[in-house]
């Protein structure tokens, strides 16, 4: 389990990490979510002993990772996909890192296997692609065999079917009582493999729940209502609070009204009705939502700014 | 959806061998160091380059001090056989620098970091690992060295040559291995120190070549002592066999320098512990 307690980090005037606090739990994957440059990666990196917080503390089972007296059989972490000298054979690359952590050798072959480099381990690192230098990161992370896993941003540049390898590996890390905790700017991904998420934006926590609570709580009630009536149906809707907008394609599109409520007024309407279905907002319109005003770099208009 | 059964909490890795020491970590940076394809090249290079330029200056030299004119400012056999070495030294600077700086510019020293979280346990594996393994390399170089230029000049008779069973000449053959491994550690921690690699060779080169030049031209008052106890000038008394006047001994002066890289590698590690990786 990783526990954080009011972490704070400032870099210069800005505040890249403000108070934050959270577990993650074992058993399931938790995604960790953000715009970019929401601080992500310097919690991570605080979590990791790499960065050291001005304020607050970073716990894994307790022990701040740099008190950790076998840090790589306790965690396994993938920060940076090329974090590899280019020179050096992938094979050594986690030869020394085994070493380090008095792992045995044998283990440097299993999980070159694992991630399914066998074949070019007496390769220079320096000639893989991204998804190779992502597999040998993962392989370095789970070289210790460790409880508990951090992935920074692990399916970046990724092709579709490394997206779904790390997915699989991610649940099944959890589903062997690991504690995996991956961050992401992308909610989609997320949405896919997390079951409990985190969400901050510049620094400061704006969730910490499981996904579908997120989904349920914030989409609020909204309802497709398709009518050829629209203007008989539209000012008794508003009349009962309901919000409508009229969609593109013809639907209108009803917040605040529970479809049997509009159900209701459209029949003592006398109007019929051609569609009438909730709709459940996606993890990334709540995450839109959620983060509007925690956008560091919003897009602008096209014209000149005065 | 999970069945109500008893969560398993995955365990740590490998209970069953104990935790990382100081000799783990040391194996593993003797690993990095040899797997590097950059450090045998460069110290081929360097063997190739100190040794051929001295047998070079050795030939030259002899051969011209035995057909031309004898002249009093030409360098002592010994010098003449030591004369490559100028390169060697520029080499074994910059293996040290490398030996750290690389890992930054890879962003490897982030994972080395996570393996080896206490800092100083990292930093100390690579200086016992890095002059152990330079100085033997060193020394291998400077006999070898030595041997050649000797060979060398021992076909020109007219010259004078020396053997290592002269005056001194055993300690200045062992001394240069010494040397160079002192100026590795230079290397070492000046790129602790400023983790960059283009950065800390010119610094390290200001300090070795630029700065003493510059110095010694300074009024007698000030460059005599400078001259004396500055690190990689009074580090050299072992390698000559002149002891002028304002020069520590040979011992000393490697004391000198050995004194200064112990500071500059506690700086180092002061700064490495400190600062966020």
């Amino acid at each position: 389990m990783i526990q954080v307690r009011n972490l704070t980090k400032h870099f210069g005037p800005n505040i890249a990490v403000d108070n934050l606090s959270f577990e993650v739990e074992p058993g399931r994957v938790t995604g960790f979510l953000g715009p970019n440059g929401a601080g992500k990666t310097t919690t991570l990196r605080m979590i990791l002993g790499l960065v050291g917080p001005e304020k607050g503390t970073a716990t894994i089972d307790g022990i701040s990772y740099q008190r950790l007296r076998a840090p790589m059989r306790e965690v396994g972490a993938v920060l940076d996909a090329k974090a590899y000298q280019p020179g050096r054979k992938a094979r050594d690359h986690l030869v020394a890192l085994a070493q380090a952590s008095r792992i045995p050798l044998r283990r440097v072959e299993e999980v070159l296997g694992f991630v399914g480099l066998s074949d070019v381990a007496d390769r220079r690192a320096g000639n893989f692609s991204l998804g190779m230098a992502q597999r040998l990161g993962i392989a370095a992370a789970l070289l210790g065999d460790p409880p508990v896993l951090i992935f920074d941003e692990p399916v970046n540049g990724l092709d579709p079917e490394g997206i779904v390898w790390i997915r699989t590996l991610m649940q099944g890390l959890a589903a062997q009582g690991r504690t995996v905790f991956v961050s992401s700017h992308l909610m989609s991904e997320m949405a896919l493999t997390a079951s409990h998420v985190i969400v901050i934006g510049r620094g400061h926590m704006i969730a910490d729940s499981e996904v579908e609570d997120l989904i349920r709580k914030s989409s609020g009630i909204v309802v497709r209502l398709r009518t050829p009536k629209a203007e008989v149906v539209v000012p008794r809707l508003q009349a009962a609070g309901g919000k409508v907008e009229t969609n593109g394609d013809g639907a209108i599109v009803v917040t605040g009204l529970e479809a049997a409520a509009i159900g209701d007024i459209a029949f003592q309407a006398g109007v019929p009705v051609h569609e009438l279905s909730p709709v459940e907002a996606s993890l990334e319109e709540v995450f839109m939502e959620l983060t509007r005003d925690d956008v560091e770099f919003h897009g602008g208009g096209v014209g000149a700014s005065q | 959806m999970t069945q109500v059964t008893t969560q398993t909490v995955a365990k740590s890795g490998f209970p069953e061998v104990g935790p990382p020491g100081l000799r783990d970590t040391m194996r593993s940076e003797w690993t990095k160091l040899k797997t590097l394809r950059s450090t045998p090249v460069t110290i081929a290079i360097a063997a190739v380059l100190v040794i051929g330029l001295s047998a070079l200056a050795s030939f030259l030299i002899a051969a011209n001090e035995s057909s031309e004119l004898k002249h009093g400012s030409l360098p002592t056999p010994l010098q003449t056989i030591q004369g490559g070495w100028s390169v060697g030294l520029l080499a074994f600077m910059v293996l040290g620098v490398l030996a750290i700086s690389n890992e930054y510019s890879s962003s490897l020293i982030g994972v080395s970091l996570l393996a080896t979280p206490r800092r100083s346990r990292l930093l100390l594996a690579k200086v016992i690992v890095f002059s152990v393994s330079m100085f033997v390399i060193a020394e291998v170089m400077s006999f070898i060295n030595f041997f050649v230029g000797h060979a060398i000049i021992s076909a020109y008779p007219a010259y004078p040559n020396v053997s290592l069973t002269s005056h001194l000449v055993l300690r200045v053959v062992i001394g240069m291995g010494i040397y160079v491994t002192l100026v590795g550690l230079l290397g070492l921690g000046t790129g602790a120190l400023l983790r960059n690699t283009a950065g800390s060779i010119v610094a390290c080169v200001a300090f070795l070549f630029i700065l003493p030049g510059i110095l010694s031209a300074l009024p007698n008052s000030w460059s005599n002592p400078i001259g004396e106890y500055w690190p990689t000038e009074a580090g050299r008394r072992i390698i000559t066999l002149d002891h002028g006047p304002n020069t520590l001994s040979a011992w000393w002066g490697t004391a000198d320098l050995a004194l200064f890289i112990v500071v500059l590698l506690l700086i180092a590690d002061y700064a490495l512990v400190k600062r966020d990786a």
